[in-house]
């Protein structure tokens, strides 16, 4: 058995959930409807998370911009004062955020294309129930109770498909979701104890060696460019360096 | 034959693509086994152009069950593992 049955079998089983729960659905064409709506409502509030979710981080992801100002500032003064100590530690600051930031950003690219399809998802869903409710009304029109629940079987089973595609990708997203709230969460609270190193999602040791080399290498670069930059009288006109 | 792509759409598809879509669903069980990213990755794609080329894509107010469901395009190689545990793997 392949991929494809497999996948027919998963969405048939969220098909039937959806159509079970709403207890005999052909003989109640209203409370279909309704159950329809209410899914409605549900994916419209998972693309309402989606987008908290993603202001979330966008506002750390300026908190973290932020401090990449502060720290090149602090080590622009510290190479000023002569203590290149000082501007090292603050140019590994820098890389340190540097990191956490393509972090976000990463993450940011990753909830918008959540949203995105979650987007399509609603649209797609709400062009389907509106079709049903047409279907709904005019087959109600035409035909007895016991005809209708024939005539409005097929359709109803094609929009518990759609419901149950849906569903599954609102989970999905949900699953992402969390997952990255879970290392927003994590990040905040490094960020707080000031010990951020390990974000960077770089989980072999080898990856991780590789990050620090380039990291440190990118402070002396750093560092020379503040070198050079210099002027030599500077030193002498410090903040608190006295004159 | 009607097949939809999860989070895709429904497309209609001649019957005649059925034995093209098995032939690559085969492939797919193998590389889901030998947990070959790239296979995996090429024979999706290779399977939903498939859909997208040779079947008309529904109307979205079209109300209709499928008879093949395909999964959602960046479903992930792990996720594929995951689709087959549980009631363990049946051959073909």
């Amino acid at each position: 058995m392949g991929i494809l049955s497999r996948m027919s079998t998963v969405v048939k089983a969220k098909m039937n959930r959806i159509v079970d729960n709403a207890e005999n659905p052909a003989e109640n064409l209203d409370l279909a409807y309704e159950k329809q709506r209410e899914m409605l409502r549900n994916v419209k509030r998972g693309v309402v998370e989606m987008v908290t979710a993603k202001r979330r981080l966008q506002l750390q992801a300026g908190k973290v911009k932020e401090n990449i100002t502060l720290v090149e500032n602090q080590a622009r003064q510290a190479m000023a004062a002569g203590r290149e100590d000082l501007a090292r530690q603050a140019l590994q600051r820098k890389q340190t955020a540097v990191l956490e930031l393509d972090g976000l950003d990463s993450q940011i690219a990753s909830m918008e294309l959540e949203q995105e399809k979650l987007t399509n998802a609603e649209q797609r869903l709400q062009a389907k129930v509106e079709a049903f409710k047409n279907k709904k009304e005019v087959i109600k029109a035409q035909y007895s109770a016991a005809q209708a629940q024939v005539r409005i079987g097929g359709a109803l089973s094609g929009l518990s498909e759609e419901m149950g595609d849906i569903s599954l990708a609102v989970e999905r997203a949900e699953t992402k979701t969390e997952t990255l709230k879970a290392k927003a969460g994590a990040i905040d609270e490094l960020a707080e104890m000031g010990m951020l190193d390990d974000f960077s999602g770089h989980g072999d040791s080898l990856g991780k060696e590789l990050a620090a080399i380039s990291a440190s290498q990118n402070v002396e670069d750093e560092l020379a460019s503040l070198r050079v930059a210099l002027p030599s009288g500077q030193k002498k006109a410090l903040p608190g360096g006295g004159e | 034959m009607i097949v939809r792509i999860l989070t895709e759409g429904q497309y209609n598809l001649p019957g005649a693509y059925i034995d093209d879509l098995n032939d690559i669903d085969n492939q797919l069980v193998e590389v889901v086994e030998t947990k070959d990213q790239e296979g995996f990755d090429r024979l999706l794609k290779q399977m939903l152009d498939l859909v997208r080329e040779k079947g008309s894509a529904l109307p979205v107010d079209e109300l209709v069950e499928s008879d093949l469901v395909l999964p959602e395009p960046d479903i992930t190689l792990e996720e594929g593992e995951q689709l087959f545990t549980g009631e363990g793997m049946l051959p073909g």
